[in-house]
């Protein structure tokens, strides 16, 4: 049923440098195939904590990102994926998209015209391969997604990550993308997830907030079309008036973690993975708080190989 | 006198080979650290060559020697250092400068005051790792509300590459070290000014890093090679600090051939004061005897940088087991 899917798990937030290694390889000894380290502005910088998972690690593929060409210059970007590259190998994918945009205004950077994003974020595609090319390294570029204008881009890198775990979302963005999977292009998705066999309160209250990040970050024509827009709304404007979506976890609604995440019994995993793989999904990347500990990473991947 | 410790220089021009030899061989010989210093335009990670040499020498301390903070948001600046902090704690330092100017011009980056910016800089990454909840908008730093997630548990040192001086006043006020380069009796001046600073702070005087590029030379041929370098180092040198040395006139004149003919042609301006200014070039006993002589000056670590010699991994042995028996 999963066989025809790539499982990975996104690393790297709120935790230390040791902490993410340990976590990754425990992904690596217990079979799944990819280790995301994501980047943002307040955690650890990405490409430095994938050359600590890469020393630490012989097998498993390594994902940097997705790193944001608007916070860093895609000069850059390609010289750390040259880098690590030649140190070592080529186990690397990339993915770029625009990132969190409460948390890139935090750091300066207002993105301005949003019509402009996309040919942004395609125009740092071209500069990042062209100079993988000069390299002489082949490394898959995916697009991280979510709204309408986004998917417009998407045909032109070797994959889309969608930031939706929700069923009919992925449809729809499959079908508003007219995203063709083949084996010149990947679909595949990356949401919060906490994959658990015995639920814990402060776990799930992580997966909320993750949860409700995505919801605040989604266009307004999805939501609306979810027919959750009000709700949403309403989440802003508390979030708006508190210092940080933690202070107000309690009062984000339960239903927003089964819309935005990936939160399910181990048992009710194998019905959605193979509703997944109906879709033409073929790469499923479980994000955080599903890197919490050594325990919640065992946890993901027993209830995977149980699939497999 | 003071005591000075010796330590090994690479940029990010290297390869990923010769980083890993150079680490290598200054961990299996007595130097103190190991400086990695930002080529801009270089097609490199700093950053990750940095992480590098810490893999390739974890007994030594390592350091960013330097790169600029008008390159990269401070966000990523401050969670660089904290990454390359934990990776290696206690052993890290994070070396901040401008940059060169003409590399800047290069990549259309346009900024008035440096001074003020690096001071602000300097600031907001002290307050980011201390937690606090920051707000900016001035001295080209933009944040609103932000707030790291990491907490650094040792402090991270800020080390300024800096040269006029004013930047050096700056060094002295509020760095944990500073990195000079020039020639040495620029860098009498420099460290005079930096420590005439101490009365205006309660922590200890920034530790003092000169980084002088170093040839070891045999043969008759290895000078044509040194004065070629030299040469090539005289004209990067800013005005401000060729004013401060007592060969100007000499400096300028090599600097003007180099601008009409390239820096091979320039070489054969360079005369022997000149080369004994810019650079440290000679044997490894004559080597180190400068070395020593710069902890008169105030200098607390140097810096053995490239081109090292003809064969740059014998050198820098060579010159580390001089050191360890001197």
């Amino acid at each position: 049923m999963g066989k025809n899917l790539k499982f990975g798990i996104s690393v790297n937030a709120n935790d230390s440098l040791r902490g993410t290694v340990e976590k990754a390889k425990v992904a690596e000894s217990s079979g799944l195939d990819y280790v995301w380290v994501s980047d943002s502005t307040v955690q650890l910088y990405a490409p430095i904590v994938a050359a600590a998972i890469a020393s630490h690690t012989t097998r498993i593929r390594l994902g940097l990102g997705l790193m944001s060409p608007l916070l860093h210059d895609p000069q850059q970007i390609a010289n750390s994926l040259i880098t690590l590259c030649k140190e070592y190998g080529t186990r690397f994918d990339l993915c770029i998209g625009t990132g969190d945009r409460s948390q890139l205004f935090r750091a300066g950077l207002d993105l301005g015209n949003t019509l402009s994003l996309p040919a942004a974020i395609d125009k740092a595609r071209t500069a990042i391969a062209s100079e993988i090319r000069h390299a002489h390294l082949k490394t898959r570029i995916w697009l991280g997604a979510q709204g309408p204008k986004m998917l417009r881009i998407a045909s032109n890198f070797d994959g889309i990550l969608l930031n939706y775990s929700n069923p009919e979302m992925i449809r729809w963005a499959i079908t508003r993308g007219k995203l063709r999977a083949g084996p010149k292009f990947t679909v595949g998705i990356s949401a919060p997830s906490y994959v658990h066999s015995t639920m814990r309160s402060d776990i799930f209250e992580l997966a909320k907030v993750a949860s409700a990040i995505v919801a605040l970050g989604t266009t307004r024509s999805v939501l609306r079309r979810m027919g959750i827009l009000d709700e949403i709304d309403l989440l802003r404007e508390k979030a708006d008036r508190s210092p940080s979506l933690e202070e107000i976890s309690s009062e984000i609604p339960s239903q927003i973690a089964s819309d935005f995440s990936i939160t399910k019994k181990p048992n009710d995993l194998p019905s959605y993975i193979q509703e997944l793989s109906r879709l033409g999904v073929r790469h499923a990347v479980f994000g955080y708080p599903q890197c919490h500990s050594v325990e919640t990473v065992k946890e993901l991947a027993d209830a995977l190989a149980r699939i497999r | 006198m003071t005591s000075v410790s010796l330590s090994v220089g690479l940029t990010s021009s290297a390869t990923d080979a010769e980083i890993a030899s150079i680490a290598s061989c200054a961990e299996q010989n007595p130097v103190h650290g190991i400086w990695t210093g930002e080529d801009i335009g270089s097609n490199k990670d700093i950053f990750l060559q940095t992480y590098s040499v810490m893999k390739h020498a974890p007994s030594k301390y390592v350091g960013i020697g330097i790169t600029s903070p008008l390159l990269r948001n401070i966000t990523t600046i401050a969670r660089v250092a904290e990454t390359l902090s934990e990776a290696n704690p206690t052993r890290f330092r994070l070396g901040l400068g401008v940059g060169g100017l003409r590399d800047l011009e290069r990549l259309g980056i346009a900024f008035t005051r440096p001074v003020q910016r690096l001071e602000s800089t300097v600031d907001a990454l002290r307050e980011i790792w201390a937690g606090e909840v920051l707000s900016r908008n001035s001295e080209g730093i933009e944040l609103r509300q932000y707030q790291a997630r990491y907490r650094p548990e040792t402090v991270i040192p800020v080390y300024l590459g800096v040269r006029g001086p004013s930047l050096l006043k700056l060094a002295g006020k509020i760095a944990d070290g500073v990195i000079l380069s020039g020639p040495v009796s620029y860098i009498e001046k420099a460290v005079r000014i930096v420590q005439n600073q101490r009365t205006r702070r309660t922590s200890r005087p920034p530790r003092v890093v000169a980084w002088l590029p170093t040839i070891l030379t045999g043969r008759k041929a290895d000078i044509k090679f040194a004065k070629t370098v030299t040469a090539t180092v005289v004209a990067d040198t800013p005005r401000s600090v060729l004013e401060m040395s007592d060969v100007d006139d000499d400096a300028i004149r090599v600097q003007d051939v180099a601008r009409r003919r390239g820096y091979a042609a320039a070489s054969s301006s360079v005369t022997d004061e000149l080369l004994n200014h810019f650079t440290i070039a000679g044997g490894a006993d004559h080597i180190c005897s400068v070395f020593q002589s710069l902890g008169k000056l105030g200098v607390e670590e140097v810096v053995f940088g490239p081109p090292y010699g003809r064969r740059p991994l014998a050198s820098i042995q060579e010159v580390a087991e001089t050191w360890a028996r001197t």
